[in-house]
């Protein structure tokens, strides 16, 4: 395969699924109270499902609780997550909107996660996927049963007007592959997501992650290397591509995610630039100003 | 009482329709091919769509109503074949209902309209581009006769017409492309890929079809079901074996066996299997409340 980020979402996302892993049916392993922990949450998710147990964009919880597996021993034994401002999260419907960073959007499955085992009721966060991930066999489907979708807008705003909740990075590649030395600095914010949040009425939760910038450290991003291979992004980092496939594993760094107080706006979806840009700066300032204090906070990278 | 034309009759939902308005209706239908053994209420005149008869019949019976029904979906015959029936039919049908003073036309097309494509939204409404010419060339002519359909329902204000886009049909009368791949006795998959199909009866059709002439309606309306499932599962309800081919693999082996004929689905429509052609159906349950009455079990075992 030509697409070496692809492949390394695949493999994240094997990382993810980690079928094997899945201690549900083998009790007395290792993580079986995790397992148990994380299957009665996503039994108690508010969503509603069909007779053959889908909802009407493809999630299926079974296929949920084997999946997230992996991620949930990563978000307490791995980065150790600390998750604060959950008790404040809005009740219905809201789209949560962060930095991403780390190269591999570890940063997505943990807040995806900390939202599963942490938020009371505990809550699916949708992503919303690039088009070429609905052409790559297994991770479209395993995208689908997860409970996220490609992210067209009108999957996006009916999802809100069912009152789900879409996860968003506003910074797409940008954040996730930038180098280092722009560590914790947010770049450039899409527009959309303030839009779909006007015209659906959608309360916008505001949170940082402090961690997943050391998880791998970016040295360089290649984009001419990039753009020959038709990638989104080509990054150096220490590990990566010098370790080859292990490269990819990150630094076991700690995770705080902060999720900031629910901000609701108001206006014309259909207004200019300029208008709509003014609010996404208020999300980015916010997101911003937690991602200044988060740091300060940290006394160390890995404890 | 009020007079009603049905072209395409004898096929499943032309029969099912009959029956459904035989009450208020006096039915006349035509088709290419005989109904054997119609019932009396239908008068039913053999002939084709293309040739001038078919406008004898019009102008003879004055319909109040026509409901469009003849259409050549499946790939047995040529393109040119489809093109004439479905493209140059239509046209033929519709200047005749403009001069003979029909003032309610109903076509049922079908939600594959809005093709498969990878980055379709979930649930398109009415208002989504009809893509399915880019990758399909097969059945753009379907694209075409909602082109003729649409201008013609804004050329003509005083006749209500209106476009029905079903989702997946499937029943025991209706023949249909989704109902012959899932009658395989082995269906194959793609590797790799099972989007959710939304399935509806026949017998829901043909309400669907029967509230449009009802309540007189206007306007391009989605069909939508009872919901959604994975493509696997219902291949499963329908207790069909069922094997996932490789999709390089999948590509070849289908062009091949239509090439021969040996198999009825052109390799384009492959990307039905692969990824979403979901609908919204809320605009047409909001016009005439409709509500499906046949569940999604209800569908599957009607076919299994």
């Amino acid at each position: 395969m030509l697409y070496l980020n692809k492949v390394a979402e695949l493999a994240a996302s094997a990382i993810q699924s980690g079928m094997s892993l899945s201690s549900s049916s083998f009790p007395g392993l290792p993580f079986a109270d995790l397992s148990r922990e994380l299957s009665d949450k996503i039994d108690q998710l508010p969503i509603e499902l069909n007779e053959y147990g889908y909802d009407p964009w493809g999630f299926n919880p079974d296929v949920l609780k084997t999946s997230m597996m992996t991620a949930a021993i990563l978000y307490r034994h791995y980065f150790r997550v600390v998750s604060v401002g959950l008790d404040r999260l809005p009740p219905r419907r809201m789209m949560l909107v962060g930095n991403h960073a780390g190269q591999i959007a570890f940063d997505g499955a943990m807040v995806a996660t900390a939202m599963l085992l942490e938020a009371s009721p505990p809550r699916l966060s949708r992503g919303m996927g690039e088009y070429w991930l609905a052409t790559l066999p297994w991770l479209n489907v395993l995208m689908d049963r997860m409970g996220h979708s490609i992210g067209t807008p009108s999957t996006c705003a009916e999802m809100l007007n069912r009152d789900e909740c879409v996860l968003v990075f506003p910074e797409g590649v940008r954040g996730m592959n930038k180098v280092y030395a722009d560590a914790y600095q947010l770049q450039d914010f899409g527009l959309g997501f303030m839009r779909l949040a006007l015209e659906t009425n959608t309360p916008i939760v505001p949170f940082a992650v402090v961690g997943s910038e050391e998880q791998a450290p970016g040295i360089a991003n290649l984009e001419s290397v990039a753009a020959m291979l038709n990638m989104p992004a080509f990054p150096i980092t220490l590990t990566w591509p010098l370790l080859g496939p292990l490269g990819m594993v990150p630094l076991p760094v700690r995770y705080h995610i902060e999720f900031g107080q629910a901000m609701h706006f108001e206006g014309d979806h259909n207004d200019e630039d300029d208008a709509i840009s003014r609010k996404v700066e208020e999300v980015k300032d916010s997101i911003q100003s937690m991602l200044r204090r988060g740091l300060a906070e940290r006394t160390s990278i890995f404890l | 009482m009020k007079r009603l034309l049905i072209t395409g009759i004898s096929g499943g939902q032309g029969r099912l329709l009959a029956k459904r308005l035989s009450e208020g209706w006096q039915i006349t239908g035509v088709d290419r091919v005989p109904w054997e053994g119609a019932p009396e209420y239908v008068d039913v005149k053999t002939l084709d769509l293309r040739k001038k008869k078919f406008e004898d019949v019009l102008r003879k019976n004055r319909p109040d109503a026509v409901v469009h029904l003849a259409f050549v979906r499946h790939f047995r015959g040529s393109n040119k074949l489809r093109h004439e029936v479905n493209v140059a039919g239509t046209r033929r049908l519709l200047n005749s209902c403009a001069r003979y003073g029909v003032k309610q036309v109903v076509v049922l097309s079908s939600a594959y309209v809005y093709g498969a494509l990878p980055e379709n939204p979930m649930y398109m409404d009415e208002d989504s581009p009809l893509n399915v010419a880019r990758n399909f060339p097969d059945i753009r002519d379907l694209a075409e006769v909602e082109g003729l359909v649409s201008s013609f329902l804004w050329r003509y204000p005083e006749i209500s017409t209106s476009i029905l886009r079903p989702v997946n049909t499937l029943g025991y009368y209706v023949h249909s492309s989704i109902g012959s791949y899932l009658g395989l006795d082995i269906v194959p998959t793609v590797t790799g890929f099972n989007p959710m199909l939304q399935f509806i009866h026949e017998e829901d059709v043909c309400e669907a079809l029967a509230l449009a002439i009802e309540k007189q309606l206007r306007g391009v309306f989605n069909v939508a079901g009872p919901g959604a499932v994975p493509l696997k599962t219902a291949i499963h309800e329908i207790e069909r074996r069922r094997i996932s081919v490789p999709e390089p693999l999948a590509h070849l082996i289908i062009r091949e066996l239509f090439r021969f004929r040996v198999y009825d689905f052109p390799p384009a429509a492959m990307d039905f299997i692969k990824y979403p052609c979901t609908v919204d159906g809320s605009r047409f349950v909001k016009a005439t409340g409709f509500k499906p009455l046949f569940s999604l079990r209800d569908i599957f075992a009607s076919v299994a």
